[in-house]
């Protein structure tokens, strides 16, 4: 019996979580064309429900019945297989991240996370990295000049700042004595960890920009010179779970944020409950990801080449050893 | 000595991103400004300025009687050879137009027929909302013409509008043959 109702709770978080993240990306495109709407004094969607609320929905049952064109020359099973590879690992990575403690449910105490890993953290940057296949799988499959180089690019750029962002959490590593999302949270309840780790936000945040691949440094899509880069050939449903797993990687970039350096779920000064802090922050940090996009232009490629390895490389060594000292 | 200065200030604005804050203050402060777009056709539309050249209309003088006395100059100076006069003349002696038909299809808005009228009869109004789903619709004759709204006093700003329903366009859905776009142009 017991062991029925810990399954079953399981089950039941995980459907809730897959449902929560399958239906975040309609409000967050909402969000986003409305933030861009009123940055360029626009107002964005107006017309679909009020002030354009459903209009992720009209655009979703869009993209459902439109035609799932696939070009002539493409590698059929890889061009299938690429959209569910993009997708899956965002959503994988979730299992291990913490969303608070636990609350009480009539008694029962109910864990807000999946699963407490040791390694949570080293499992995060792994499986993440398996979106990339995605990607690439995407635009090789295609047959197509544009995709092709888009995944190119994205393939390079993941690579040069895969490294730096694993650099930067080891910081973090350092202070908690933990891998454990858990504990690097509970070991920030006195003092965020972005006062001890500046630098390591920073190489951290600016590696997130580019593993979500957003504004300023969406490379691979740079609808300017590549069409739209990896997916330039997607259409239909496949397209929309490029969009999805997009939207999924720039929540879980924030999410990572918050609990690696602005200390999760614990809140300073306004007693909340601690999951609408963590709530709160993280929508913060979603809200500054959009808010790039429509600030600054894109990088050049070199640029950003250039950066990745000449400036948060050296940053993020520099600071885990300025760390190490501190500690000793 | 300053330009030293200058430069340092500049390096250390540079090190702590001092121009990236500035485009987020920059666009932050757009963000919460009013926006420019007029919400047309739902909610507002744009009057146009008392100069625009818009559809056009026929006036009447303070008896109610048609001003136009069928000259047909407005008909001769038309670029496009898009007006089309039948005059008669009624029992006082007086001409006046028994047909006056402008196919605004055809009409490029030059306003050189309200130049050329002799009578100030004919001039260009401020509607610009006539599109049709058939071209036989643009071709508006004498009586619609004088029905037509006049100059507006005031112009260049937002009144309220609503969408035109459909009931309100007239729609032509059986054309047999097809719309001839040479009927109206006179061999001369
Ligand atoms: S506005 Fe110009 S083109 Fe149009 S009817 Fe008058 S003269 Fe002809
Ligand atoms: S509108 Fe003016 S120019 Fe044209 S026929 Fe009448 S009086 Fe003559």
């Amino acid at each position: 019996m017991e062991t029925v109702v810990a399954l079953g709770l399981i089950v039941f978080k995980v459907a809730f979580l897959i449902a929560i993240l399958l239906l975040l990306p309609l409000p967050l495109t909402w969000l986003e064309r409305k933030i861009a709407g009123h940055i360029q004094q626009r107002m964005g969607p107006m017309r679909v429900g009020w002030h354009g609320l459903l209009q992720p929905v009209a655009d979703g049952i869009k993209l459902l019945t439109k035609e799932d064109h696939i070009p002539a020359e493409a590698d059929r099973f890889l061009f299938k297989l690429a959209p569910i590879l993009a997708l899956a690992p965002p959503f994988v990575v979730f299992v291990a991240i913490p969303f608070g403690e636990s609350i009480s449910v009539r008694g029962t105490e109910i864990t807000l996370y999946l699963s407490d890993m040791n390694v949570a953290l080293l499992f995060v940057i792994a499986v993440i990295g398996i979106e990339v296949y995605g990607v690439i799988f995407g635009g090789w499959a295609a047959n197509s000049k544009y995709a092709v180089l888009g995944s190119l690019r994205t393939c390079a750029q993941m690579i040069s700042y895969e490294i730096p962002m694993g650099f930067a959490v080891i910081g973090v590593v350092m202070l908690a004595q933990s891998m454990s999302l858990l504990d690097i949270v509970r070991a920030q309840a006195d003092l965020w960890n972005v006062v001890y780790q500046p630098v390591g936000f920073f190489v951290f945040f600016v590696a997130g920009l580019a593993e979500a691949q957003r504004i300023p440094f969406d490379l691979s899509e740079a609808e300017g010179d590549l069409g739209a880069g990896f997916h330039t050939e997607y259409s239909g449903i496949r397209f929309a779970l490029f969009m999805v797993s997009e939207y999924v990687i720039m929540l879980l970039v924030s999410v990572l944020t918050v609990i690696l350096f602005f200390g999760g779920w614990n809140g300073v000064l306004v007693p909340l409950p601690p999951l609408v802090w963590f709530v709160l922050k993280v929508a913060f940090f979603v809200y500054l990801f959009m808010w790039f996009r429509f600030t600054f232009p894109r990088y050049r490629y070199d640029q950003l080449m250039a950066i990745g390895w000449k400036v948060l490389l050296p940053l993020s060594l520099a600071n885990i050893i300025i760390t190490g000292v501190a500690i000793s | 000595m300053s330009r030293a200065l200058d430069r340092a200030g500049t390096w250390i604005g540079w090190a702590f991103f001092a121009d990236l804050a500035n485009g987020l203050a920059l666009t932050f402060g757009y963000m919460f400004s009013r926006s420019v777009t007029m919400q047309y056709p739902d909610k507002e539309k744009w009057l146009p300025y008392a100069r625009y050249r818009g559809h056009h209309f026929l006036k009447r003088d303070e008896a109610g009687e048609i001003k136009c006395v069928a000259c047909e100059l407005c008909a001769r100076i038309c670029p496009c050879d898009c007006i089309e006069v039948v005059p008669y003349e009624d029992e006082n002696g007086n001409r006046h137009p028994a047909k006056f038909e402008i196919d605004t299809a055809r009409c490029l808005f030059c306003g050189l027929c309200e130049d050329a009228c002799p009578a100030d009869a004919i001039a260009l109004g401020q509607q610009y909302e006539f599109s049709s789903f058939s071209s036989r619709d643009l071709v508006i004759g004498r009586d619609d013409l004088l029905a037509k709204p006049g100059k507006a006093a005031t112009g260049g700003g937002v009144v309220a509008a609503r969408l035109n329903t459909q009931k309100d366009v007239l729609v032509e859905t059986n054309e047999p043959r097809g719309y001839n776009w040479w009927r109206n142009i006179r061999r001369t």
